[in-house]
């Protein structure tokens, strides 16, 4: 392995005293810290998590989830596009009859992984039927083992949409 | 011989052969509904337009006979214009539902859109509603909206299984695939006609929705539902986290033996590959570590030597059946494979054979004793029985046999505390190996599917008792296979491509 030697920074006697610079950085230090006292309404970091943040855009790729028909009955077919598309082949769908004779086909079975998801948005894209969207604005889930970050159906339906929960 | 050029290419062909067919061969991709080589032409379908110079209008490839000199144009604006117009025609009733469609990814009508048609649908009227998901009987599922009524089915039962219980219904656009009112679809080859519909139409209720085709791995074996051995397709499937599946068996086109078309019961036998499999192996009645057992029974065949009687199936391939053979030799045990799977209702005159293993006639070429009486015979003053492939323990049973009971089977059984030895073994799919079917075609089943759950391969078992480094079928041949009397000027290379028929005495 070979070394490359990086030329010292600074030939002038102010900056080889350091002591200028060191002040000169105190100098911003004290001044937002006083700025910061006198006005604490404008700080710009956030208590997070007791504060959350406001900035999450419409097109924020967050925890998926699964879109209703109007009658308020699962929009998925299982046609499997989605985990056709997922290069994390984090999406599990099993497929059955549906028997309510709004269509044919519904997933049994739908579950993300989203310990496996890379959250690409392909699942999203590959969709025919605007059954499954990423549009909840959720960007951290807590859970206490593996298997409950595999979000089953039932999650995915209940998940809303950002819009939904202002 | 004629000699047509087709797109500026000059093939060969016979005088007054089907055009499509002669296309067809060499590789020219003309879209086809109607025409099957098994069923013939319809013309109803006009899908296989070609230009011919001279000819006023485009003609079906399908219904012109190959005259010397020909002219043909498959491809150009003109061409391609009317088969945009005739697929338009063929969707303004199609439900397009391809994503609940069990067919799309192996859906001609898909294909050709994606090829030539590519239009937006023009049509403001409502479209046609038909029946959809209606259950036809013998596990057909018919979908009358997206039926392209080309008539495959109906000409299936009609000319191929005699049943006429299809038919087209009503007239014009209006117009459906129906059974007679009352009656059901119910013929031994009925489900053959999910594989001649182009379209998802027709599907399969036992495949239904169970998986994507595009997932599918296909691999080529032969059926052992009977010893007519037909050429199957095996389509499986390893999901994540999830053991390897075998989702459904298809025709594969064999020439010699069952041309398109495979029986119901051989095509629903994929569902031994994945249920009620011995999962363990079993010492006494126990659940056993599966090394141990495989030890263990290699020291029972040692410690009975020549007490021993192998009692093979007939459904272990003929490698496996060589290999007993050898073992039985080597230990100085005898070697039976009588088996009574013989149904005198199954077989017909089209491909079931009443006859319901695969391979009897290996037994019968390698000079294996296979008659009841040659069994009463050889079990006596026997110690130990080793079946093979099988389970049917009560065939000793009723010969009083009261010694050691060994099993090697993939299939789970009732009386496991039986035999002494329990040990699974894999299936017809885990394995590749060598069929000979009943008319003496030797037939090479190349599937060999891993799977998670624990089973030995027989050949593996035996390299460990023979010790000679042979495990693979290529082996076998070269170490004495070949040398056998009616496999004579025959290679393992020869029948990997295709089915060769030895003369049988």
């Amino acid at each position: 392995m070979g070394i490359k030697i990086v030329p010292r920074y600074g030939n002038t006697l102010k900056d080889k005293l350091y002591l200028p610079a060191i002040f000169g950085g105190m100098k911003t230090t004290i001044s937002h810290f006083t700025k910061n006292l006198r006005d604490t309404t404008n700080i710009k970091t956030q208590c997070y998590p007791e504060v959350g943040p406001i900035d999450i855009t419409d097109r924020y790729r967050g925890v998926h989830r699964l879109t209703h028909r109007e009658d308020d009955s699962v929009r998925c077919v299982a046609c499997f596009m989605c985990s056709t598309a997922c290069p994390a082949e984090c999406i599990f769908i099993e497929a059955t009859q549906r028997k309510d004779g709004v269509d044919e086909k519904m997933p049994k079975k739908f579950e993300i992984d989203l310990l496996e998801c890379v959250f690409c948005g392909g699942c999203v894209e590959a969709c025919p039927c605007d059954a499954i969207r990423m549009d909840t604005g959720i960007f951290t889930f807590i859970a206490q083992k593996r298997e409950d970050f595999v979000l089953n159906k039932e999650q995915l339906l209940a998940n809303k949409s950002l819009g939904e929960e202002k | 011989m004629a000699t047509i050029t087709v797109d500026g290419k000059e093939i060969y062909a016979k005088d007054g052969s089907v055009l499509i067919e002669e296309l067809l061969a060499n590789d020219i991709n003309i879209p086809h509904f109607c025409y099957h080589p098994a069923l013939g032409k319809d013309g109803n379908c006009r899908m296989c337009m070609v230009e011919i110079e001279g000819k006023k209008r485009p003609q079906i490839a399908c219904d012109t006979p190959v005259s010397d000199g020909m002219i043909i144009r498959t491809k150009g604006e003109n061409i391609n214009r009317v088969k945009r117009q005739i697929l338009e025609l063929e969707l303004i009733n199609h439900p397009i539902d391809c994503p609940i469609c069990d067919q799309a990814g192996e859906c001609s009508l898909q294909n050709y859109y994606m090829d030539v048609g590519l239009y937006d649908s023009r049509l403001d009227t409502p479209k046609n509603k038909k029946r959809k998901h209606t259950d036809l009987g013998a596990n057909v599922m018919l979908d009358q909206d997206r039926c392209v009524l080309c008539t495959r089915c109906v000409r299936f039962t009609k000319n191929i299984t005699k049943t006429h219980e299809l038919g087209v219904v009503v007239r014009n656009d209006h117009s459906y695939i129906s059974t007679f009112p009352g009656t059901k679809l119910s013929n031994p080859y009925a489900m053959n006609v999910i594989d001649l519909c182009p379209v998802g139409a027709l599907t399969s209720k036992d495949f239904r929705f169970k998986q994507r085709v595009w997932f599918l791995k296909p691999e080529v074996a032969i059926c052992d539902g009977c010893s007519r051995g037909c050429s199957i397709n095996v389509d499986h499937n390893r999901e994540k986290y999830k053991d390897d599946i075998v989702y459904r068996y298809r025709p594969k086109y064999n020439k010699e033996v069952n041309g398109y078309f495979i029986c119901d019961y051989g095509r629903l036998s994929y569902k031994k590959e994945n249920d009620n499999r011995l999962k363990n192996a079993y010492i006494r009645g126990m659940e056993s570590e599966f090394e141990y057992a495989i030890l263990k029974l290699e020291r029972l065949l040692k410690r009975y030597n020549s007490k021993t009687l192998l009692l093979i199936s007939p459904n272990l391939s003929l490698e496996e059946i060589y290999r007993l053979k050898k073992l039985a030799q080597k230990i100085d045990a005898q070697i039976n494979g009588f088996d009574e799977n013989f149904d005198e209702n199954f077989g017909d005159d089209f491909l079931r054979k009443s006859d319901k293993t695969p391979n009897r006639k290996s037994i019968e070429l390698l000079n294996i004793k296979n008659t009841k009486e040659d069994l009463q015979e050889q079990i006596k003053n026997k110690e130990f029985v080793l079946f093979i492939g099988r389970e049917d323990m009560q065939t000793v049973e009723n010969l009083d046999f009261d010694g050691s009971i060994g099993v090697m089977t993939y299939k789970d059984f009732k009386e496991k505390n039986k035999p002494d030895i329990v040990v699974p073994i894999v299936s017809h799919t885990g394995r590749a190996g060598t069929f000979i079917n009943c008319d003496g075609f030797v037939q090479f089943s190349s599937c060999e599917i891993k799977r998670d759950m624990q089973s030995v391969k027989i050949l593996d078992f035996l390299e460990i008792i023979l010790n000679d480094g042979v495990t693979e079928c290529e082996k076998v041949w070269s170490s004495g296979l070949n040398k056998e009397e009616f496999l004579n000027s025959i290679s393992l290379s020869m029948i990997k491509s295709k089915s060769i028929k030895i003369e049988i005495k």
